[in-house]
């Protein structure tokens, strides 16, 4: 269907003027930039924004910058940008490979890094994913900004900690410290994952155990979550007596996880389904921090 | 859908009743209800509901009905509107029974609710987390409305 | 603060298969729309609806985009290919001819946007794996032919430019 009602588009050319807007529009209009999730709210009648405030001619918001301590992605970065950018290939491997599967093609052009987390659909790649880089994101409004971390902005499906008067800016992803091995696993046979894990293992100096980790579980429940019980089983771990002891880890970590009845299923199964995939993900991270190849492959699912 | 809730107040049941049976004041305690208007006392009135669930706003003209009442114990209410604008559209009938406990006054709730249209669109078990929220922030209220 | 600089409709100028068009949308036009409703290229569909199908699909700049999820203003300036614009002076191009030879089409509702998004694999990476070419059209769907042929068809072309 055509878009059923009317809008204006606003092209405001700075954040400060973007934010200006927002706030006296005061709820009559809808932050716009890759337009994925809000075309299709508009297609649905599910809202009725006066105006449409497009961020994608803001200088500054479209670009990645790396440091020697993190990768910053503007807002209106569009996954595929992400995905092929030169300093993501080099110093975040595990981004640019995971970003590949996202959605399809055309949302990749189009769909926006800073809109798939300010929109909060529970199943989603990038959410699950940048936990595991102690990410966090940067939220502008007319009178300051603030900083959260990306476990602090997801509240509940379709919620977040922004406020109506506040603009994503950017999301930063912490550099892994030398030696880190990571593995990203997604499940799934629709479009958006059913359920999606993100393993960081840190090495320390001899390669040989397993000094912290970052184990994140997503789409399985209304946020994505840090397996802390995972992680605290794993870190200080010879990587060569992890190996028998993935099972229990990945049934201890998911026990008690908080799962969300929804058509990709019900919440025993997705608590099960969660189980699994930790496993098969830590298999693959552990078999890389071994030096090995992972050679693991499941119906449904990939791995990066 | 359903909620069943059982709500300790600290208050007695013969100083709860009055506040139950003062419907308005009782709409009220529920969150995004405003507006409690009386139409036929005792019988019939008007609300509003508004709420944000993720990126939707739904704001409801309810019809209030009281459809049964067992004065000093038990309310039963039937309540229903349509937010035209985002076509969605709500039917909730809440079951309130009275008791006396230990401290106070037990109070259970027994909601059965429908959503339908455009809010539903985004999963039930979103409005389910949603609609338990409500029911644990109108109890918390209820407290403090019988504390004056 | 200065005036609000608000728009709800726009003067565009589309280059659609190699020909401007100057236009003038409403600022909630789909580009889908645009292309079938105001230029008569009927080869992108409605389908889906909410751009997981890829139907619609057509390139923007050489990317391919879901039309039906598109506004019109945003291919302001912008190179936009569709299917009617494959070939050249009425002939198919060697992809089309690939898909044909090979029995690639059937009741061919999802064959034009098959055959963008395959244009954009194979202009990127002209000898792709057959995974490559799965990865790349998995977000088009097909009811009809099961995919094994519509990928043999992409793979034909391919190596066939490639000689």
């Amino acid at each position: 269907m055509t878009l059923p009602r009317p809008f204006e588009l606003e092209r405001p050319t700075t954040l400060d003027e973007a934010a200006d807007l927002l706030r006296r529009m005061d709820g009559e209009s809808a932050l716009y930039a890759g337009g994925t999730e809000l075309l299709i709210l508009l297609k649905h009648r599910a809202i009725r924004p006066r105006s449409l405030i497009d961020l994608k001619r803001i200088d500054g918001l479209g670009d990645i910058r790396a440091t020697d301590e993190r990768l910053v992605i503007g807002a209106t970065v569009t996954h595929r940008t992400l995905e092929r950018a030169p300093d993501v290939g080099a110093g975040w491997p595990l981004v640019a490979g995971a970003i590949r599967h996202v959605a399809n093609i055309r949302v990749r052009n189009a769909g926006t890094v800073g809109g798939n987390l300010a929109f909060a659909d529970p199943h989603s790649d990038p959410a699950t994913l940048f936990m595991a880089f102690d990410a966090s994101v940067r939220l502008v409004a007319a009178d300051g900004a603030r900083t959260l971390s990306l476990g602090e902005l997801a509240h509940a499906p379709y919620e977040t900690a922004r406020r109506p008067d506040e603009i994503l800016a950017a999301v930063s992803l912490q550099r892994w410290p030398e030696g880190a091995v990571g593995a990203y696993l997604k499940f799934g046979l629709y479009e958006r994952p059913t359920a999606t894990v993100a393993v960081a293992l840190f090495l320390d100096g001899t390669r040989s155990t397993v000094r912290d980790a970052r184990i994140v579980v997503g789409s399985v429940g209304p946020r994505a979550v840090r397996l802390h019980v995972a992680e605290r089983a794993v870190a200080g771990e010879p990587l060569g007596r992890l190996a028998p002891r993935l099972d229990e880890i990945a049934a201890a970590a998911t026990r008690d996880l908080e799962t969300m009845r929804d058509l990709h299923g019900a919440p025993d199964y997705k608590r099960e389904l969660a189980r699994v995939c930790v496993r098969r993900a830590l298999a693959v991270a552990t078999a890389r921090a071994r030096g090995e190849q992972a050679d693991e492959r499941h119906p449904h699912t990939i791995i990066v | 859908m359903r909620i069943t809730r059982d709500i300790a107040l600290s208050a007695s049941p013969a100083n709860v009743w009055p506040t139950l049976w003062d419907v308005a004041r009782m709409v009220e305690c529920v969150p995004g209800c405003v507006d409690a208007t009386e139409i036929e006392p005792r019988r019939r009135y008007a609300a509003r509901m508004t709420q944000q669930v993720g990126p939707i706003r739904v704001s409801i003209p309810l019809d209030i009905e009281v459809t049964e009442e067992k004065p000093g114990w038990c309310l039963v209410l039937k309540a229903k509107g349509r937010d035209a604008l985002v076509a969605t559209g709500v039917s909730v009938t809440v079951r309130l029974d009275l008791g006396p406990r230990e401290a106070g006054s037990s109070l259970r709730l027994d909601a059965e609710w429908r959503v339908l249209g455009q809010v539903a669109a985004l999963g039930h078990p979103i409005i389910q987390r949603r609609a338990e929220g409500m029911v644990d922030e109108f109890a918390a209220r209820l407290e403090r409305a019988l504390g004056r | 603060m200065n005036a609000i600089r608000t728009r709800s409709s726009f003067d565009v100028r589309l280059i659609v298969n190699g020909q401007p068009w100057e236009l003038h949308v409403p600022a909630h036009a789909l580009l889908l729309d645009v292309l079938r409703d105001r230029l008569g290229l009927k080869g992108a569909k409605r389908s889906c609806d909410v751009q997981v199908c890829g139907a619609c699909t057509v390139l923007v700049d050489g990317a391919p985009v879901s039309a039906c999820t598109y506004l019109a203003v945003e291919a302001d300036g912008r190179q936009v290919r569709t299917v009617e614009g494959l070939g050249d002076d009425g002939g198919l191009a060697p992809l089309q001819q690939a898909f044909i030879d090979g029995g690639a089409v059937q009741c061919g509702f999802c064959t034009p946007g098959m055959l963008m998004a395959a244009t954009a694999l194979l202009a990127e990476d002209p000898a792709p794996s057959r995974e490559a070419i799965v990865q790349h059209l998995r977000g088009n769907i097909c009811r009809c032919t099961g995919y094994s042929k519509i990928v043999d068809a992409v793979l034909a072309c391919a190596r066939q430019d490639s000689r």
